[in-house]
């Protein structure tokens, strides 16, 4: 069992640290209780010190308690469904308040939680029940609008002595013998975070040993992890590598990195020269990752990350003394703005790739002669006929597809001709196989008949098979008149009663 | 009523390839074994690598062809686990009719490392009742473990001669006339790629009634991104932001691949240096610059950040 669950404090009173906010939130907790509606907590520090924690246990205060946290999609639809219609209504059975629990606000995500934000603004205005909202990042975008409905509690870090007193309590519970220094280097090493620290704490401990300081320095521990902007924040800012490398040191998708960088050189940098040498170091961490990925061997990485970052730090003359906004790279905007088109391409390449054999990059580079050939009607409704265009179940859709490769519809004129045509030319082609199937079966005929008369076994007759190999090369090469051809051989069948043997089997 | 000619005039059996001659006479000799080793089609697009497997699969599997044989998107959207379990579905079976079944991946340069590690054990599960044929562009980006279990066979760019001969082939047949002229600038642009050569001349069919050299000039400028000389200007202005948004906005809306940026960049730079309206020592920087930038990018991991690197040395 994880420590950290084991020794989670039960009560406000085993809380580390804190004093001051808990009073406030025990306030709060009374206030409910005596039927005196209060607006909603939002507690805001960093990882570790025990917003969760103080969450559950002021739970127990309560007889019911709903939780979402930022593992849960949290559109506008989820948080509405789940806790929304609570939320307004209270129970009919007793007045009993239900406790509102939202983890991690701060993360709701952009696109994928759409609303999601919204919904909490108009849940937190309707709501007849208590609750805690609980983020990481005081100054989150996200939080802009929340802050202001909310009593807002800035939970600070713990301070190492009070953390090493906890650990000290908690290694002598487990009965693992812990030196001093080595407490206070894993508490001074967790930075505030207490649940790190007894991470860190149960990682190294060991039942039969003395766990040391020196055991506790040869292992990195909580590193202090920056988010994204400050890390970007850090390589535009700063031309020292170590301040540089610090604060690089972050949990991210290491690419997601690099397009934050590569976003915001053009920004920040303002010579020329600046930016080509930027670039280059962009493009070099770029090739990194691709060997990255190649081989699987993820020690490149560190290539990249100092290419991105070092690299890119000192690639400017003099840190520029302004303010600049870290902005989202503006490729993924574009990227979700056209998710429309960009779907509608990959239906095209996927009935290009079924009826043409491309994949899809070929697909593509086809389309700008796609579309001069789709300026001609009669061509664009050929095409469009054998992709597939017209076997969609809506008309809409059909015509979505023509327009990516013409603006105007086909007139109407045109499609009528030439779907007279196709037919016109469906029966052509029939009567003519019909008519050659014939002609070979009457000249089969007669020789099958003279073996037959020598031999008493029909179906080893050699003269029928190429009558047979006719019908079936004309069955592959033709898929769609498949059907009439067989009729044609039913008929066949009927017509030369003195061969249906050789066809029965 | 036939659609596009690329599809109408391509080649059913091996025998009427275009090029590849040494490549179709070693395939020629599996016909007719009880097996066939996993091959491994490399080459740059439209040589005839996926016209070959067709053939080659029509050949071996003979009349039940279309039962026996899977071609699959290796690089579909719709991820690795629908490829295996359709590879898995359909080598299950026992082949019918045929010595056994083919299937056929497309791109695999463009599936994950863990997809062709993935695929790796599919190939080694399955030998007795089935055979690979692998098509991809660049055969560096294919694991060694999957190249290992191939013979590869790298197709080169198609002759100009040969191109020739065909365009002229499929103009007689659709009743065209074509001016010699024509088809030679048409096979100027293709650059050995059989696919755009006819894509190129369907196009040009439709701006008149003969090919001609003005005809084909017309398709070509047409066909290409109008973005393009726009993007690199900019970049030449030092509005590097411009030109990136430019950048951006065409590979997102347009979906253009990172390597066909790179040739219409390397095009437009190219005219301008014939029209007089860049200086040579400019443009062998920027020569430099560009091959750097085509290499890279099948070096690295993402084509529009190189193409990105690529627009500052325009400045």
């Amino acid at each position: 069992m994880l420590w950290t669950d084991k020794y989670r404090p039960q009560n406000l009173s085993q809380v580390v640290g804190n004093k001051k906010e808990i009073k406030i939130i025990t306030d709060w907790v009374n206030a409910w209780k005596n039927n005196d509606p209060q607006i909603p907590l939002l507690l805001v520090g960093p990882p570790g010190i025990g917003k969760t924690t103080l969450a559950l246990i002021i739970a127990k205060e309560f007889s019911e308690y709903v939780e979402l946290n930022a593992s849960d999609k949290r559109s506008q639809d989820v948080i509405k469904s789940t806790i929304g219609e609570s939320s307004s209504s209270r129970s009919l059975f007793g007045d009993e308040y239900k406790l509102i629990i939202m983890d991690e606000v701060d993360g709701i995500h952009g696109t994928n939680d759409r609303g999601g934000v919204r919904a909490i603004g108009e849940i937190i205005k309707t709501s007849k029940h208590p609750m805690i909202l609980i983020a990481n990042d005081f100054y989150s975008k996200r939080l802009q609008s929340i802050k202001p409905k909310c009593t807002v509690i800035k939970m600070k870090k713990s301070r190492w002595n009070s953390i090493s007193a906890l650990l000290r309590k908690i290694a002598k519970a487990e009965g693992v013998e812990v030196e001093p220094a080595a407490l206070k280097e894993i508490a001074t090493k967790s930075q505030g975070d207490v649940r790190s620290a007894i991470n860190t704490l149960q990682a190294l401990s060991d039942k039969d040993g003395v766990l040391t300081a020196s055991d506790v320095e040869n292992i990195v521990t909580k590193d202090s992890r920056s988010d994204i902007f400050n890390a970007i924040t850090g390589v535009l800012k700063s031309k020292t590598p170590a301040h540089v490398k610090e604060a690089m040191w972050i949990e991210e998708d290491p690419t997601l990195v690099m397009e934050y960088i590569a976003e915001n050189i053009p920004r920040e940098y303002k010579k020329a020269d600046e930016i080509k040498k930027a670039y280059d170091y962009i493009s070099k961490a770029d090739i990194n990752f691709g060997r990255t990925n190649r081989s699987r061997h993820y020690g490149y990485w560190k290539y990249a990350s100092d290419f991105m970052g070092i690299g890119v730090s000192i690639s400017k003359h003099e840190t520029y003394k302004k303010f600049t906004k870290i902005q989202t790279p503006t490729i993924f905007g574009l990227m979700g703005r056209n998710r429309g088109k960009r779907n509608l391409r990959d239906k095209i390449t996927e009935k290009m790739f079924e009826k043409m054999h491309v994949s899809s990059g070929e697909a593509v580079s086809m389309f700008p002669y796609l579309e001069i050939m789709f300026q001609d009607d009669e061509l664009a409704w050929e095409i469009s006929e054998f992709l597939g265009f017209f076997d969609e179940q809506d008309e809409k859709d059909t015509e979505k597809l023509i327009k990516v490769f013409r603006k105007k519809k086909i007139p109407k004129k045109v499609i009528t001709k030439m779907e007279k045509r196709k037919a016109q030319m469906h029966v052509e082609e029939r009567d003519r196989r019909a008519e050659e199937l014939k002609n070979q079966m009457m000249n089969i005929i007669p020789e099958a008949e003279e073996t037959s008369s020598d031999n008493d076994l029909p179906f080893e007759i050699p003269g029928v098979e190429p009558a047979e190999e006719v019908i079936e090369e004309e069955l592959l090469e033709e898929e769609p008149v498949e059907e009439e051809i067989k009729e044609e051989e039913k008929v066949e069948k009927k017509e030369k009663t003195t061969q249906t043997t050789l066809f029965s089997f | 009523m036939s659609g596009p000619w690329v599809e109408k005039y391509r080649p059913q059996k091996l025998e009427d390839i275009v090029g590849q001659r040494q490549i179709v006479a070693r395939l020629e000799k599996y016909v007719g074994e009880g097996s066939m080793p996993n091959l491994m089609f490399t080459g740059p697009a439209g040589v005839g690598k996926t016209t070959t497997a067709l053939a080659l699969a029509k050949t071996i599997l003979g009349e039940y062809w279309r039962n026996n044989f899977k071609e699959l998107n290796a690089s579909d959207a719709r991820g690795i686990d629908t490829v295996r379990n359709e590879i898995k579905s359909f080598c299950r079976l026992k082949p019918v009719g045929a010595p056994f079944r083919i299937i056929f991946l497309d791109e695999v340069d463009n599936m994950t490392k863990d997809a062709q590690h993935a695929l790796r054990r599919e190939m080694e599960m399955y030998t007795k009742t089935a055979s690979f044929i692998l098509s991809c562009n660049y055969s560096s980006k294919i694991i060694d473990p999957i190249q290992s279990r191939c013979a590869i066979f790298r197709f080169a760019p198609i002759k100009g001669e040969e191109i020739k001969n065909r365009l002229k082939f499929i103009c007689e047949n659709e009743g065209f006339e074509a001016d010699d002229k024509g088809l030679e600038s048409i096979v100027y642009f293709a650059e050995g790629d059989m696919r755009k050569a006819v894509n190129v001349l369907q196009a040009a069919s439709v701006e008149g009634e003969a090919i001609t050299e003005d005809s084909v000039y017309e398709v070509v400028s047409k066909a290409k991104p109008q973005d393009i000389g726009k993007m690199i200007n900019s970049a030449l202005m030092g509005d590097f932001m411009g030109a990136r948004n430019i950048l951006r906005e065409t590979m997102v809306l347009q979906g253009t691949s990172g390597e066909d940026m790179v040739t219409q960049i390397y095009q437009d730079v190219s005219k301008r240096v014939l029209d007089g309206k860049m200086e040579a020592s400019i443009y062998m920087d920027l020569i430099e610059a560009i091959a750097e930038c085509d290499y890279r990018i099948r070096e690295g991991s993402n084509p529009r950040i190189q193409l990105e690197a690529l627009l500052t040395q325009f400045l």
